[in-house]
């Protein structure tokens, strides 16, 4: 069992290596071998699946007498086996289906080397048993995330955006690292399955610092699942390959931020229901606020992009806005539900998005899409269904979730983030119908759209499976065995919940046949309102401000003053003091022959004086 | 007889005019003679002092004999510097010390 | 045996200067000193490894070499791999073999030296060995404005070696020791009143050395103009001499410390944020390397004052074991940076940041490694500054118990903006040098990607921040014994 673990860990890493060191000139067989690991991955964890055993091991990593010492281990229970699934799962279809999408690329083996080293670095955030191994995963897979969204590094665009996902991840990392420290001192632990007995043995430790600390870890969070203000990185991610787009910034990565808080949560109580108990108010509030708020921004600014993987980049910031506002109302469960639904239809949507834009000759725009469903008939399917799952509606995975945590805001009363996900929910069925509507129905717009064919079995296979999975992984059945955290559903037709969810889709389906069922140009393009939307409320402009403004003019203003005051007043002022001193002095060589004979008669007296009259 | 103090302003008197001449003079060869000039004085301050403090009623000859040693090491120095003074104006074709600077710095 | 790995490179340094063949005389000596190098890690108990010769009776200072304790064996460790490669790396000019390589050869002497010695003077001469080669090099051999860069060195170096010198001579006539020797100064004890005074001038004097704020003016230019080897032995090694004394001494003076905590937290925090906003502003690649490794000695400093705070080394089991690991492991990424981009240097003729571009399409290899090195500088874990980097601050955060964050646990806070700050300015001078589209002097006509021999230092520093990435323990295993036994028996009679 333990070798199973250390495999699904280590295969990844080792292909990386494999890939790096020798393989480079050979691209096809690098990408075989890469796809090869990812499978077996995914057979041995089906096994642990099948098996549902709970584990804990690992080895000393940091070992210093007087110090409790950091480990490297794994910690394997229901949440980590369902997290594992998803990764080792998407990732295989991803990984069969770049065999085809990236075909053509002329760095395959570096793009597959990437997925490697990406598919290690999550795997062991998931497995992770304490905080700082997980830091240092979470730190891996954001330099898995740079390498491949700067896999065409040649474009500045693509270069600028790497960058970018990079260091708004590090700030986030910044804050997560306080409160990994902050915790540490408060609870005296690292490890996950400690932390809950041994604040149980501090009982007076300080709420408000706990609840700090808590903030600060999800700081972390925030860089990682894009929640604002720290979301800017990932509409600019999509610069990287789709099959990417679909792996790291649709299901796994930036779900990272949301299965670190739901396995902080589940080790502070042994029962969630106490949650409410040790996590204080001013720190769940926050992050349900933040959840909401990013929820909402990413929804509106979702309704008027025209680049169908940006359009899918602003669903999955809203959706991780679910998500995390689940987590803020202390519901564990339904946040990592979603985000078990969510990963397979969210990764179906890029996917098909991909096999769209294969097909289109590597258009983005929506507006030069269009009549797809009669060309590509596979593809225009499963994307349905994996719209649908998206939009909530009922039978569909996603219609459970989102129902779990609409249902989690009504129970605890909170109405405005019930009214806000709400909103969000009609938000999400309008402009992904608008995306159907647009790309996959009515005439073709453009040339390239007349010759899109259908994709190889290679890139439908993946598309079939997700959308079965769209489909299926919400019931019992599948969802309640496989899902990280599961709470059974329970349906009633009268529930504010049921009630919302339904009329939102409706809502969102009627305005969204109305203005875009058979549209030829955006009707809302000039409406200044709309603009903002369009423009993502300024935010990327605002920052780039404040970046001038802030860093680079203080940097400019500090290295001034460094350059003038120490290094040229005090450092060269030094240097010119004893310059002077030196021409001062030298001004006593004179080359004068009566001028040193008068100094030297001065001398005899000075010494005559002091012998004679001073001893 | 004079006594002491009158030898002694004498010789103070001429070391002043032999120091001035050195600080003063331009031309070498002046100062070389100033320089004379004081060990000269400096020769009579001796010799008084030798004559007018008396040892068992005699004069203490130590001054008298340094004197010898003075007159012999001047004209050992006189010798040299003006060997000195020769190099010096072939080099540089003059003897006024104001224009022999090029040891400044 | 210690005493080989000293006279191999002065022997090797003289030779070269009378005449034997410059680049495999070096290369030879550097090599047989990895051996004992690399060997003595697992053996650096045994008796075989101390050398003892009393030089001077009245004042009491001896030739005293060995392994004092693990820091030691780490730090020669570090030596001899960067002496290894910065005998590889780096362009000597036409006809000038013999300095460039004697030069190296000495410098290299002058840290082992440092770090070999259990007596307190040679510690000191040693260091002071390594000045004047350092001096020569760039003034004559180094690039750009040389000859400032070198006269601000050499003199800003001196005198903090001055300082210095009047601290350890009153450390020793304070302790009332009979010898210089560590074993014998560590053992006596110095009245409170005066370590204050004592704390002070070695805080100035060391901090000189290390490039503390705000005493850092000397490294940025002198950095960049240096030849690689020399900014290599130099940021890498001889900068970790005063961090060494530091913690070597501490025990002495630890009252007279604790009274400069406040200063020394403020100072450090300079060193991280006012030196990292200099290093952002930066537009050349080697002053902005310069000035990075300026501060990431904040760091290894914010490991010094959680000691201080602790009181003692038992107090805070964590910060003598962080400020090594991240000694070494910053001695090998700077080494590692500052080899790759004379490399660069040499290849496209320019160090500027405005005129570099897209390098990696005709360079993948040196992308690559520039990139390893990028990452492990800025921290990133599976390398070894990360190791360093965690441990120090779990080290400023030792005995916070919840609560009120107390002064050294805020300044941990602010020493952690440094890795975002480290960030920017490494990514935004990757981006520029090695990614988007090439420009005339990066395109493939121009460059030719690294050869096979080239990759050999590269590989070897590359495969260290690695191994101690991976495994941290390799290097915490060696901190965990007990100082090295005494010295044998004198030889001479005092």
């Amino acid at each position: 069992m333990e070798s199973i673990l250390w495999l699904i860990l280590g295969l990844p890493l080792l292909t990386a290596a494999l890939i790096h060191l020798g393989l480079k000139r050979k691209q096809p067989i690098a990408a075989l071998v890469s796809t090869l690991s990812a499978a077996v991955g995914l057979i041995l964890t089906l096994l642990l699946v099948s098996k549902g055993e709970t584990l804990s091991l690992g080895f000393d990593w940091v070992n210093i007498a007087g110090f409790k010492g950091i480990q490297i281990g794994i910690e394997l229970d229901s949440l980590a086996r369902g997290m594992l699934l998803i990764v080792t799962g998407v990732g295989f279809l991803v990984h069969l289906f770049s065999l085809a999408y990236m075909k053509d690329d002329s760095a395959l083996a570096r793009y597959f080397c990437g997925l490697s080293l990406f598919m290690f670095s999550m795997i062991g955030i998931v497995l992770a048993s304490n905080f700082i191994m997980m830091f240092m995963f979470w730190e891996l897979v954001g330099l898995s995330s740079y390498l491949l969204i700067g896999h065409w590094y040649q474009k500045d665009t693509a270069a600028d955006a790497a960058k970018k996902a990079f260091l708004t991840n590090r700030i986030g990392d910044f804050g997560f690292m306080i409160g990994i420290l902050m915790l540490w001192g408060i609870a005296g632990t690292f490890t996950f399955s400690e932390l809950a007995s041994y604040l149980v043995a501090r009982p007076d430790h300080s709420v408000f610092f706990l609840g700090v600390a808590i903030l600060c870890i999800f700081a972390g969070a925030m860089g990682k699942s894009a929640q604002a203000p720290l979301h800017v990185w990932l509409p600019d991610a999509m610069e990287g390959p789709t099959p990417v787009s679909a792996l790291i910034h649709a299901a796994t990565m930036v779900a990272a931020g949301v299965f670190m808080m739901a396995r902080f949560f589940t080790s502070l109580t042994p029962d969630l229901a106490d949650l409410h108990l040790i996590v204080p108010e001013f720190s769940s509030q926050t992050i349900a606020w933040i959840g909401g708020i990013t929820s909402l921004l990413a929804a509106l600014m979702a309704t008027q992009q025209d680049d169908i993987k940006k359009i899918l980049a602003y669903s999955t910031l809203s959706q991780l806005g679910y998500m995390v506002m689940a987590v803020g109302l202390l519901d564990p469960e339904a946040g990592m539900f979603h985000l078990f639904t969510h990963a397979w239809f969210k990764a179906l949507l890029f996917l098909g998005s991909g096999a769209v834009i294969f097909s289109c000759h590597h258009e983005q725009n929506i507006w030069k899409m269009g009549g797809l469903k009669k060309t590509m008939p596979v593809t225009s399917l499963t994307f349905l269904l994996g719209t649908l799952a998206l939009c909530g509606v009922p039978f569909t995975s996603g219609f459970f979730s989102k129902e779990h945590i609409l249902e989690s805001a009504a129970h605890r009363g909170q109405w405005a983030l019930f009214g806000i996900a709400a909103l969000v929910a009609c938000l999400t069925t309008f402009y992904m119908l608008r995306l159907f509507f647009v790309a996959f129905l009515g005439d073709s717009r453009s040339e390239k759209a007349n010759h899109a064919k259908e994709v190889g079995p290679l890139m439908a296979l993946p598309l079939i499976a997700l959308a079965a999975m769209a489909l299926l992984s919400g019931y019992e059945f599948l969802g309640g065995k496989i899902s990280p955290l599961y709470k059974p559903f329970e349906f009633h037709p009268a529930a504010p919940a049921f009630i919302a969810s339904i009329s939102a889709v409706l809502i969102g389906a009627f305005l969204a046949y109305k203005l875009y069922g058979n549209a030829k140009e955006d009707p809302l393009a000039e409406k200044s309102l709309f603009k903002i939307f369009r423009n993502k409320f300024y935010i990327d402009e605002a920052y780039a401000k404040l970046i001038s403004y802030d860093q680079d003019s203080v940097a400019a203003f500090v290295h001034f003053f460094d350059e003038l005051i120490i290094n040229g007043l005090i450092v060269g002022g030094f240097t010119r003091a004893a310059d002077g001193f030196g021409r001062l002095f030298g001004r006593l060589q004179s080359g004068n022959l009566q001028g040193y004979a008068v100094l030297f008669g001065l001398g005899v007296l000075l010494v005559i004086y002091l012998t004679v009259f001073l001893s | 007889m004079a006594s002491l103090n009158e030898f002694l302003f004498v010789s103070g008197l001429v070391f002043a005019i032999g120091l001035a001449g050195v600080i003063l003079r331009r031309n070498i060869i002046v100062i070389f003679m100033c320089l004379e000039l004081m060990l000269a004085a400096a020769s009579l301050t001796l010799v008084a002092f030798s004559r007018f403090h008396l040892k068992d009623g005699l004069p203490d000859y130590n001054g008298q004999v340094f004197v010898f040693f003075i007159i012999t090491v001047a004209a050992a120095e006189v010798a040299v510097g003006l060997a000195i003074i020769v190099a010096l104006y072939r080099a540089r074709q003059t003897i006024n010390v104001e224009d022999l600077t090029s040891m400044r710095g | 045996m210690s005493i080989l790995l000293i006279l191999i490179p002065i022997a090797a340094a003289i030779a070269i200067l009378c005449g034997a063949k410059a680049k495999p005389t070096a290369l030879g000596a550097a090599a047989l000193n990895l051996i004992p190098g690399l060997g003595c890690v697992f053996c650096w108990k045994h008796e075989s490894w101390t050398f003892f010769w009393e030089v001077l009776s009245k004042p009491s200072i001896h030739l005293s070499l060995g392994f004092y304790d693990g820091m030691s064996v780490i730090m020669v460790l570090l030596s001899v791999i960067v002496l290894f490669t910065a005998v590889m790396s780096g362009k000597c000019p036409e006809g000038r073999e013999k300095l460039w390589y004697s030069s190296i050869l000495l410098i290299g002497a002058g840290a082992l030296g440092a770090f070999l010695s259990t007596d307190l003077f040679f510690f000191y001469a040693f260091h002071e060995l390594a000045l004047i080669p350092t001096f020569l090099m760039i003034g004559i051999l180094g690039s750009g404005e040389r000859k400032e860069a070198a006269w601000k060195i050499t003199i800003y170096l001196a005198l903090g070696s001055i300082v210095l010198l009047a601290g350890l001579i009153w450390l020793v006539s304070a302790s009332g020791s009979e010898t210089w020797l560590f074993k014998d100064l560590l053992a006596s004890s110095i009245d409170p009143g005066e370590q204050t005074g004592i704390a002070a001038l070695l805080i100035v004097g060391f901090g000189v050395l290390i490039s503390l704020f705000p005493f850092h003016s000397w490294a940025a230019p002198a950095y960049a103009a240096a030849p690689a080897p020399v900014a290599m032995l130099h940021a890498g090694v001889l900068k970790k001499f005063g961090l060494y004394g530091l913690f070597r001494l501490y025990p002495m003076v630890s009252s007279g410390m604790q009274d400069w905590l406040v200063w020394l937290i403020v100072l450090l925090l300079c060193n991280i944020l006012w030196v990292g906003f200099v290093t952002i502003n930066q537009k050349r690649l080697d002053t902005m390397l310069g000035n990075s490794s300026v501060m990431h000695m904040g760091y290894i400093f914010l490991a010094f004052a959680a000691l201080i705070h602790a009181g003692s080394f038992e107090a805070n089991p964590l910060a003598k074991p962080a400020a090594v690991v991240l000694m070494f492991a910053h001695g090998i990424s700077i080494a590692l940076l500052f080899m790759l981009t004379d490399t660069i240097r040499r290849k496209t003729g320019t160090v500027e940041l405005a005129e570099l571009g897209g390098l990696a399409k005709a360079a993948p290899r040196l992308a690559f490694l520039f990139g390893l090195a990028a990452m492990a500088s800025i921290g990133l874990p599976g390398l070894a500054n990360f190791s360093g980097e965690v441990l120090v601050f779990l080290s400023g955060f030792w005995g916070y118990e919840g609560g009120t964050l107390g002064c050294l646990q805020i300044a941990t806070i602010l020493a952690l903006w440094g890795v975002v700050i480290s960030a920017v300015y490494m990514l935004r001078a990757y981006r520029q040098t090695f990614q988007g589209p090439s420009v005339d002097h990066t395109n493939s006509e121009h460059v030719k990607d690294f050869g096979p021999f080239c990759q050999i230092p590269a590989a070897i520093l590359a495969i260290a921040l690695l191994v101690v990435g991976i495994y941290p323990n390799s290097l915490l295993n060696l901190l965990k014994e007990e100082p090295a036994a005494p010295a044998p028996t004198e030889q001479a009679s005092h």
